[in-house]
């Protein structure tokens, strides 16, 4: 008897064990049989930081994308009655009890006994609650769909709430954040596309005829490369008509972004296009009477367009960056247009942060997005290395 | 060696005669020419009206009725044979007076900067790679990642409180009050030292984060070579082993970078010099375009830029020396 | 003048640990050549660099083994007591036992002259100045048979030969006067003539030095020529181990025998040549008992597959670790 259940004992691991190898063995043909594309998205997938990071990049970009949804006002309302004012953090308690709806406390306006200037004093006696999917301003989702819902308001519709403050003119620091994040990652994105046209025409052209034509174009890109490319920009914004609509203003800035931006992905795509081009199945395909534009695209892009990738995330940063610094010094995006380098202009000296340190809440977006931007990048770039370590 | 010195020199001579083409035409981008602002600024508030054929007169006096090309042509002569960088007007003097001392002032910011750069980031990435994926490496690693982000005129901003916080003191600028208008001497000189460290620590901050990642990288690949156990199955001491055979290869990318490093600067010395209160060529090139004061922009301009191509230069001439592989194929 | 006993060696990898040389035992007699075979993955590389304490960082050598060497003074130590770093490890490294690599290229920096390389040897190993040094680095260059050595001496690496190179590497590892020289398939990247050229060399330089030599290879063709005694590695185990003379013409271990039947030779011109089935496997899935048995020809189900075979002693130092000479044993018995 104890025979039989050890033997059925051993039968259940033994095909247990089979099952186990079946399974290994469909993984590993998975593997094996998997396109360029998923083995990177594998490999990327294992990269916890870059995971995160991605995370936060497409969460900003849903901001920016649903910013007239989540901003409970416009970019350039003013509240009046709290100006300069400090963050208020929704609660659920205070020393009058708990509730499960957040609320804040209401402000009343005193006079300063001192200065005799009006303040906002906050009043621990007044709640007010928030509500979310409340109407409120009406703005234009996506900026053509007519909606009046925003994400969260405060239901007395005469009170507002400022997650982050106000400035001085008593805009809301939050709502205007979130309007920047549009504005300063479309200017990436943008800026980014121009630049990789270019960068895929000049840089394809010069790899691809090489001799003559690739020296000429060698030489340009060695003058956009040795020229400071912030003060390059800063000359270009400097001649932008003063009486430009912040529109236009925008369009000029990505394309003075995206314009300038090419020559370090030129040269990836040159230099790619040179070693490759004598490469034994590319010489096959020549030998074999396929068109040039064939050769190129069939044959020798798919072979670096993962590099091509990974540069054109990491070049998102530069873009961000030069923004920023160029509205920063007022070179670039104009008020009342909303960027995070136009926020920024508000806290230029050191009595910003002392008085008013909510004013410098956009340049965490800065550095978090670019933070992202660069894990993202590396963590692509791991993965589309082909040498990496697999699995 | 003497071909490949005369090879790089003809490149550059090319490449800052392009340049400058380049800063002409940004010159000439503006709307409205410099009669147009000659004038207005000349006549602006004095009640005189001015005529069409007022500016007609001064557009014939600066010779700007000629075309372009020989324009460029006058503009490009004057200052390699004459030294003469053209009319400043918001100072209502010559580009030369107004730039002056602060060309100095800026070369000694730069280099202040660079030497910072290399004396952090050298032996810090060359220690990450050597003591790699601990948690010493681990920190440094985020370090780099946080000073790739963060802008610098933020890290100024945040560097200029904290200071004031604990010394109280105002350590904006150059140099202390009543100083920058004295003459030269060794007071003045020891007193712009005091002041350099701040700006030269921001300027430097996100380079060394650069390059403690390039020498990290680099020195983590040149572990691994075998002429290093090669040089271990010799005998020869840890220390002596690793500062002579992977670190001064791990050099090699750092000194390739010096022009990249001193452009990455003068990128960003414009917006430092707005939030530290500097008074050099950045925060002048700044409040020439602000002004549209062109031909002071495009002197500095074409300054910085001859600059970063003068240390292109010596890059090369350097890494050919520090590695005899170069030599060989120099073409 | 070695003698190595119970050496494994182990890697601490993301997959856990995985051990690519397992209890294995050697030894080197002063004027004789020990030549090491195994096909590529048998572990006999990382084995002479555990003899130097060479191991990458994640490397360990199980510390019941003994590296006893003895010195040019006839003092004996252990070599897995000194440690990776100090001074007693360095006096070894170059100075006792001098080691040349596959790489002759990869082997030098390519930023030094080789004079500036050999020097730095030299002195560090010999009490004498650096003119003395650079006289005996051009000695040393000009035994190696590298012509005007006193200008190839100033030279750099890439601006010799590969077979120019090797030579001058084996002169930088001569250069401190070793007693014993590891040699890691040193012809291995060299051309068919060069190698024959840098064997002779090696080999006159052994006898006219009367130095100690182990020389890597996965040539059994090449040990017939350079080695006094052998040893068979598979998969980080030694299965053979014997003279020269005796492995190659009465090889007692099946792998042995596959590895002769796969050398071509001039007598058996018309017969086909018999690879070894299969390939080797992975050191982190090492087969359990004999690690030959899932290629060996003559493999005994249930018992090779199960258990480890012993050492057993099949000729005048000559031993194997294989069933198939138990059974022979246990029946003439």
């Amino acid at each position: 008897m104890a025979d039989i259940t050890d033997t059925c004992a051993s039968m259940v691991t033994s095909t247990k064990g089979k099952k186990e190898s079946a399974k290994e063995h469909k993984k590993r043909l998975k593997y094996y049989s998997a396109s360029q594309w998923t083995l990177i998205w594998w490999r990327f997938r294992r990269h916890r930081a870059a995971m995160v990071a991605a995370a936060v990049l497409i969460f900003m970009a849903l901001l920016g994308i649903f910013a007239e949804f989540v901003a409970p006002y416009g970019p350039t309302s003013r509240d009046t009655k709290y100006l300069d004012g400090a963050p208020q953090v929704p609660l659920f308690c205070d020393q009058n009890g708990c509730s499960w709806r957040p609320f804040v406390h209401g402000v009343s306006t005193k006079r300063d006994p001192v200065t005799l200037r009006a303040i906002s004093v906050p009043d621990p006696e007044k709640r007010v609650y928030l509500t979310f999917f409340a109407q409120g301003e009406k703005t234009e989702l996506l900026g053509f769909i007519p909606s009046k819902t925003h994400f969260f308001l405060l239901d007395d519709k005469r009170a507002k709430l400022h997650l982050w403050g106000t400035d001085d003119l008593g805009r809301d620091v939050f709502s205007r954040t979130i309007y920047a994040t549009r504005t300063s990652l479309s200017i990436g994105v943008i800026g980014v596309l121009i630049s990789f046209v270019l960068a895929l025409i000049i840089g394809g052209v010069a790899g691809y005829a090489g001799g003559w034509v690739d020296n000429i174009i060698q030489r340009v890109t060695e003058v956009i490369r040795v020229v400071p490319i912030i003060p390059l920009y800063m000359g270009l914004a400097a001649a932008m008509p003063k009486e430009w609509s912040t529109t236009e203003v925008y369009f000029a800035m990505t394309l003075i972004l995206g314009f300038f931006g090419w020559p370090t992905l030129a040269r990836r795509i040159r230099s790619q296009l040179l070693s490759i081009r004598s490469e034994d199945y590319v010489v096959a395909a020549r030998l074999a009477g396929a068109r040039p534009l064939r050769i190129i695209s069939q044959h020798m892009l798919p072979s670096f367009t993962s590099f091509i990738i990974v540069d054109l995330v990491i070049s998102f940063p530069y873009m961000i960056l030069s923004e920023t610094a160029l509205s920063f010094v007022g070179l670039g995006l104009r008020p009342p247009t909303v960027s995070w380098g136009v926020l920024l202009q508000q806290a230029q000296s050191v009595r910003v942060i002392e008085q008013t340190p909510w004013l410098f809440i956009p340049a965490i977006f800065v550095v978090l997005a670019v933070l992202a931007f660069t894990v993202v990048g590396d963590g692509l770039r791991d993965a589309a290395d082909p040498y990496s370590d697999a699995r | 060696m003497l071909r490949f010195t005369l090879e790089r020199l003809v490149g550059m001579i090319v490449t800052m005669v392009l340049v400058s083409m380049m800063v002409f035409l940004i010159m000439e981008i503006p709307p409205g020419d410099y009669a147009d602002r000659y004038a207005f600024r000349k006549y602006s508030g004095t009640g005189i009206a001015i005529t069409e054929a007022d500016i007609e007169a001064i557009r014939h006096d600066f010779g700007l009725d000629k075309p372009m090309a020989l324009r460029y042509v006058d503009w490009i002569g004057n200052i390699v044979l004459h030294g003469d960088f053209g009319q400043a007007f918001a100072f209502e003097t010559d580009v030369t007076k107004v730039i002056g001392d602060k060309v100095w002032l800026t070369m000694a910011i730069l280099f202040g900067t660079l030497l910072l750069t290399y004396l952090i980031a050298i032996p810090i990435g060359i220690y990450a790679a050597v003591r790699r994926a601990s948690f010493a490496d681990y920190g440094l690693t985020i370090f780099s990642y946080l000073g790739l982000a963060l802008p610098n005129f933020l890290l100024a901003l945040i560097l200029l409180y904290f200071v004031n916080l604990w010394f109280g003191a105002d350590i904006g600028g150059l140099f202390s009050t009543g100083m920058s208008d004295a003459p030269w001497s060794f007071a003045k000189a020891w007193d712009l030292i005091k002041h350099l460290w701040l700006p030269a620590f921001v300027l430097a901050w996100s380079a060394v984060a650069y390059q403690i990642q390039t020498i990290r990288a680099t020195m983590s690949d040149e572990l691994n070579k075998l002429s290093v156990t090669a040089a271990r199955a010799r005998g020869v001491p840890e220390t002596k082993l690793l500062i002579k055979y992977p670190a001064r290869l791990a050099i090699n990318p750092v000194v390739s970078t010096i022009g990249f490093d001193v452009n990455r600067i003068f990128s960003e010395l414009p917006i430092v010099a707005v939030v530290l209160g500097l008074t050099e060529l950045g925060e002048l090139l700044l409040n020439a375009y602000l002004d549209l004061d062109m031909y002071v922009a495009g002197a500095i301009l074409l300054m910085l830029t001859f600059v970063i191509v003068l240390m292109n230069f010596i890059s090369d001439l350097l890494l050919a020396w520090l590695d005899p592989r170069i030599k060989l194929g120099s073409n | 003048m070695l003698k190595v006993e119970n050496l494994s060696i182990s890697f601490r990898t993301d997959e856990g640990l995985i051990t690519p040389v397992q209890d294995i035992a050697f030894e080197v007699q002063p004027g004789r050549t020990l030549g090491i075979v195994g096909e590529s993955g048998s572990g006999k590389s990382i084995s002479t660099k555990a003899l130097m304490q060479l191991l990458p960082g994640n490397g360990i050598i199980s510390s019941e083994a003994k590296i006893l060497y003895t010195d040019k003074s006839g003092k004996t130590r252990d070599i897995n007591r000194l440690g990776k770093k100090g001074r007693a490890i360095r006096h070894i490294r170059g100075g006792e036992i001098g080691m040349i690599f596959q790489e002759p290229m990869a082997s030098f920096s390519p930023v030094y002259t080789i004079g500036n390389q050999m020097v730095e040897a030299i002195r560090l190993h010999r009490n004498v100045g650096r003119k003395d040094a650079r006289r005996i680095a051009v000695e040393m260059l000009d035994k190696v048979g590298i012509s005007n050595p006193e200008a190839r001496v100033d030279q750099y690496p890439h601006e010799m030969s590969g077979g120019m190179r090797q030579r001058a590497m084996i002169a930088l590892a001569l250069s401190a006067g070793p007693a014993l020289l590891i040699a890691d398939e040193p012809t291995t990247a060299l051309d068919v003539t060069i190698q024959a050229q840098v064997l002779e060399l090696m080999r006159n330089l052994q006898r006219d030095l009367s130095m100690g030599m182990i020389f890597i290879t996965h040539d059994l063709g090449v040990i017939s020529h350079i080695a006094d005694d052998v040893a068979v590695m598979y998969l980080g185990t030694i299965v053979e181990r014997g003279p020269t003379d005796k492995v190659i013409h009465e090889p007692a271990h099946p792998y042995t025998q596959g590895l002769i039947k796969a050398l071509p030779s001039v007598d058996r011109l018309h017969d086909r040549l018999t690879p070894i089935p299969g390939d080797i496997p992975s050191p982190n899935d090492r087969p359990t008992g004999c690690p030959f048995h899932t290629r060996c020809t003559k493999v005994i189900a249930g018992l090779c597959d199960q258990h480890q075979p012993q050492i057993l002693q099949v000729g005048e130092d000559h031993t194997v670790r294989c069933f198939l000479h138990e059974k022979q044993q246990r029946a003439s018995a």
